[in-house]
């Protein structure tokens, strides 16, 4: 398919998620906590895209490779490897607003 | 746009329904944000008998990657255009997270406030996909808005002015 309007269901049902580095991609895969390989192609991509991408490597909620990789990335990988990357706390952000705001 | 839209709903999602009414402001270009904005709304009013919001559509500052000098021509148009809409909002707070749309608004409600007739609170929050460097808005809104927030620590050292809270979205 080309775009579908959500790709819940296919996650939810997913082992393994092998996406482009895009944020929207990366981070919805690992809020549902599912294994993710990022295919990064540096030709293609914004420097601010990768950004996300390395940070997610360096802390080891990712696999990492590029096109040529890819096979070899999935032949060796070891998925018990992997960290959670817990979601974000939107609640922590309405603390701080009541406050700036002046709602106690 | 797109995960900016997304981002700014999560960032949305646990107000209280003292934040209201809601004024979404988003770039005629957009064909996606509309319906995720009322989706989110809908939801939204399911908890929250009273709930209120408008959409409004401003012309797109800049598209990725324009030049240098015909953003300017095209920033400066947002920004006139912006200011009928700003004055009749009269915005107490304006929350916005990075993408062009949002700087010729904050340009419009800080005249406002210079003007004495309507000052905002502007808070930014950075994406979360920008960990080490800022995206071009945020350079900008660094200096004029009031709080600056950002999810990731290494941008909390490159400018200390910035708010860190940990992720957020």
């Amino acid at each position: 398919f080309r775009f579908k309007d959500s790709l819940a269901e296919d996650l939810r049902r997913a082992d393994l998620v092998i996406s482009h580095a895009g944020a929207g991609s990366c981070l919805e895969t690992l809020e549902k906590g599912k294994p993710l390989a990022v295919v990064i192609n540096e030709k293609l991509m914004n420097n601010h895209q990768l950004e996300l991408a390395k940070r997610l490597h360096r802390g080891g909620h990712v696999l990492c490779c590029n096109c040529s990789t890819l096979v070899e990335t999935l032949q060796s990988m070891d998925l018990s490897t992997l960290k959670p990357f817990p979601p974000g706390q939107p609640e922590k952000f309405a603390l701080f607003l009541d406050k700036v705001v002046g709602f106690q | 746009a797109g995960g900016h839209t997304t981002e700014i709903l999560r960032l949305l999602s646990c107000l209280s329904e003292s934040y209201s009414p809601r004024h979404y402001i988003f770039a005629d270009s957009d064909k996606m944000s509309e319906a995720k904005i009322r989706s989110f709304e809908q939801k939204r009013a399911e908890t929250f008998s009273n709930s209120q919001f408008t959409l409004d559509r401003i012309p797109r500052s800049r598209e990725v990657r324009q030049s240098w000098t015909s953003s300017v021509v095209t920033s400066l148009y947002s920004i006139l255009y912006s200011l009928p809409l700003t004055y009749r909002l009269k915005p107490d707070l304006i929350l916005c997270n990075g993408p062009g749309t949002c700087v010729p608004v904050c340009i419009c409600a800080l005249l406002l406030g210079l003007l004495g007739i309507k000052r905002a609170i502007i808070v930014y929050v950075e994406s979360i996909c920008r960990v080490e460097t800022l995206s071009l808005s945020g350079k900008i809104l660094y200096y004029f808005s009031d709080y600056f927030i950002v999810q990731w620590p290494d941008l909390k050292e490159k400018y200390p002015k910035s708010v860190y809270l940990g992720r957020i979205v």
